[in-house]
């Protein structure tokens, strides 16, 4: 463990929050409307993180036995007393966000894409999935996207009670004293280190790593993956807790769907099909999957099968095939979520990404096969067999639903994919205090995390659950943090 | 003022909750021609519909927006088209009720009105919107018996 103490601090604060999104939000105005000093720090040059560009959507369960379902999801991963009390917490979510001058409403999307965010559990055969509810901000579409609405409110929330926000300015390490107390933070600003001292305790909320490589490959099951999200999401916050000795947990785990990968941008492009007219087939041009029958954020999981005999994924990346229909039904990318959604707007029809290069067509689908270095017969074969199914109605070999079966005509599409994350989940190691801990669970004194960096979701993830976990130990974090006494 | 412009009562072999699953990917796929659609949150959807009305090949601009949504009881959209630079406009508020019967049988109930047409619409198109609500509502019956 590092020690250093500064003899002159730059700036002094009761409550130190590093990374701007939901979490942070949340821990922020908790601390302060208990009565602390609060500074945000945020590396990016705005502040939202994944939040901003998420789905928006919130959870807030309809009942106790949302623990059951957690529980069962979490895979002995996670202690059922931290669920209890993010199940007691979640289901004052509303009543929070009410209470902060916002209201919400019931997400109730109809089902028009594949693979689509269900409305309610993503494993609904599992005990308590009746009690999955999810809810984002109550507005209009002229008032924005989902998470737009959310950034809104949560930036208000901060505007409002003039907390102190330091934007482009990025926390490098803890600093703590000789015995063990997080005092402070150490930051880069303007391109000088930048000591702040943090009377009470150091709240971190800085998000996973989905935009470090070399972490991805070291802990992630699927490889290589990319992102969807914001980019400033770098794994600095487990850093900075590695150095000063605590644990670390859920670190393989994931939210993960599927996307494309355009090299002139630094995220993926989310892909979703607006008809039923697609295959997904590996690079030997062999299906391998149910394509509408998998939850959404466990995508990633159809692709970590790993040939020994030719060292390699043969589903990283994958092909979908899609025909002239779906072509024309709607953009692949929608828009609705992620980074790119500022940065380029799909075109409507995927004309103008076919004379991108982003999407080959072919008129057969040998000549389709050619350009996608797919040997030829094997992907006619795959289309002529799944077509037969679609034919008679039903998938032999992947159990398919009769109704997300439409036969492929030419002419054909194929676009690459990739497993793209929503987020990692692993960090810090924490309790249901949010207080993070050591090697051997005792609590680092003063250091508190919440959201994305070492969240809670050890082994399946429930779709709206790391907003509403963000909401939960955030919350938690900024009313112990500012109850702490100040050590100087 | 309101006109039923088309009607459609029928019964689907399947659970309530198993028919309102399908309704969701049937309605899109029962609207011959509609192309390019956005998605543009969970309620809102543009598209364009390119229809054929006489002789005419129509591109017409649609919006959609899910105003009432019970699952599994019931969806009312509210559709917007315009079409000839403006000189088409209507107004259609589609009503699709689900009712369970019993426990294998579900009576479904499609209504569309139109809303608010002007006078020119109304004389050169309100035949050819009933037919193009009427056929619709076929078109999902019979997907909704296919996959049933």
């Amino acid at each position: 463990m590092r020690t250093r103490i500064p003899e002159k601090w730059d700036m002094e604060f009761d409550v130190v929050v590093v990374g701007w999104g939901m979490a942070g939000t949340a821990a922020a105005v908790t601390a302060h409307d208990d009565g602390a000093e609060v500074l945000i720090l945020e590396k990016m040059p705005d502040g939202g993180g994944n939040t901003r560009v998420s789905g928006g959507n919130i959870i807030i369960p309809k009942g106790k036995e949302f623990v059951d379902y957690l529980d069962a999801l979490s895979f002995m991963t996670t202690d059922r007393g931290i669920i209890e009390v993010f199940v007691e917490y979640a289901m004052k979510n509303g009543d929070w966000i009410r209470e902060m001058g916002g209201d919400v409403q019931v997400f109730i999307p109809l089902q028009v894409a594949y693979p689509e965010t269900t409305p309610g559990a993503g494993f609904p055969h599992i005990r308590g999935a009746e009690t999955v509810v999810k809810y984002n901000i109550k507005g209009t579409l002229q008032e924005g996207k989902p998470s737009e609405r959310l950034w809104n409110f949560l930036s208000g929330l901060v505007a409002k009670r003039g907390i102190k926000v330091l934007t482009s300015t990025a926390a490098k390490e803890l600093i703590s004293s000789l015995n063990g107390e997080v005092i402070g933070v150490m930051a880069e600003r303007e391109g000088r280190m930048i000591d702040i001292k943090a009377r009470k305790a150091v709240i971190l909320t800085c998000g996973g790593y989905q935009n470090d490589s070399q972490m991805k490959w070291d802990y992630l099951p699927v490889k290589p993956v990319f992102f969807f999200g914001t980019p400033g999401n770098t794994g600095d916050g487990i850093k900075m807790v590695q150095k000063i000795g605590g644990d670390l947990w859920h670190m393989t785990r994931l939210s993960c769907l599927i996307g494309f990968k355009a090299p002139e941008f630094e995220a993926a492009f989310p892909i979703n099909f607006l008809s039923e007219g697609f295959i997904f087939v590996d690079k030997y041009g062999r299906r391998f999957v149910n394509e509408a029958g998998i939850e959404v954020h466990e995508y990633y999981s159809a692709l970590t099968p790993f040939d020994v005999e030719k060292m390699e994924f043969p589903r990283i990346p994958f092909w979908a095939i899609f025909d002239e229909q779906t072509r024309r039904r709607g953009p692949l990318s929608r828009g609705t979520a992620g980074y790119n959604r500022d940065l380029y707007s799909w075109s409507l029809d995927n004309s103008s990404e076919i004379a991108k290069g982003w999407i080959l067509h072919g008129k057969t689908v040998a000549e389709l096969a050619a350009k996608i270095s797919t040997a030829p017969k094997a992907l006619e074969e795959q289309v002529d067999r799944y077509n037969g199914h679609c034919q008679i109605g039903r998938d032999a070999d992947f159990g398919r639903a009769k109704e997300d079966l439409r036969a492929l005509e030419p002419p054909f599409y194929a676009i690459q994919l990739w497993p793209a994350l929503i987020n990692t989940q692993g960090g810090p190691r924490r309790d249901k205090e949010s207080r993070v801990l050591d090697p051997e669970g005792q609590p680092i004194p003063r250091l508190y995390a919440a959201g994305e960096l070492g969240s809670i979701w050890g082994y399946l993830y429930q779709g709206a659950c790391n907003i509403g976990e963000a909401l939960v130990f955030g919350r938690i974090a900024g009313r112990n943090a500012a109850a702490e006494r100040p050590w100087s | 003022m309101e006109t039923e412009i088309a009607a459609k009562n029928f019964v689907i072999h399947a659970s309530q909750d198993r028919v309102w699953r399908l309704v969701g990917k049937v309605i899109l796929n029962s609207l011959p021609g509609m192309e390019e659609v956005e998605i543009l949150d969970e309620r809102n959807f543009r598209a364009f519909l390119r229809v054929r009305v006489s002789l005419l090949k129509l591109t017409m601009r649609l919006k959609g927006e899910i105003v009432d949504m019970v699952p599994p009881d019931s969806l009312v959209v509210n559709i917007a088209l315009e079409g000839l630079r403006g000189l088409f406009r209507m107004n259609q508020k589609v009503t699709i009720d689900i009712t369970s019967i019993d426990q294998g049988r579900t009576a479904v109930a499609c209504q569309a009105m139109a809303e608010s047409m002007g006078i020119l619409s109304r004389g050169m198109f309100l035949r050819q919107a009933r037919r193009f609500a009427q056929s619709v509502f076929e078109t999902i019956e019979k997907r909704l018996q296919d996959l049933a």
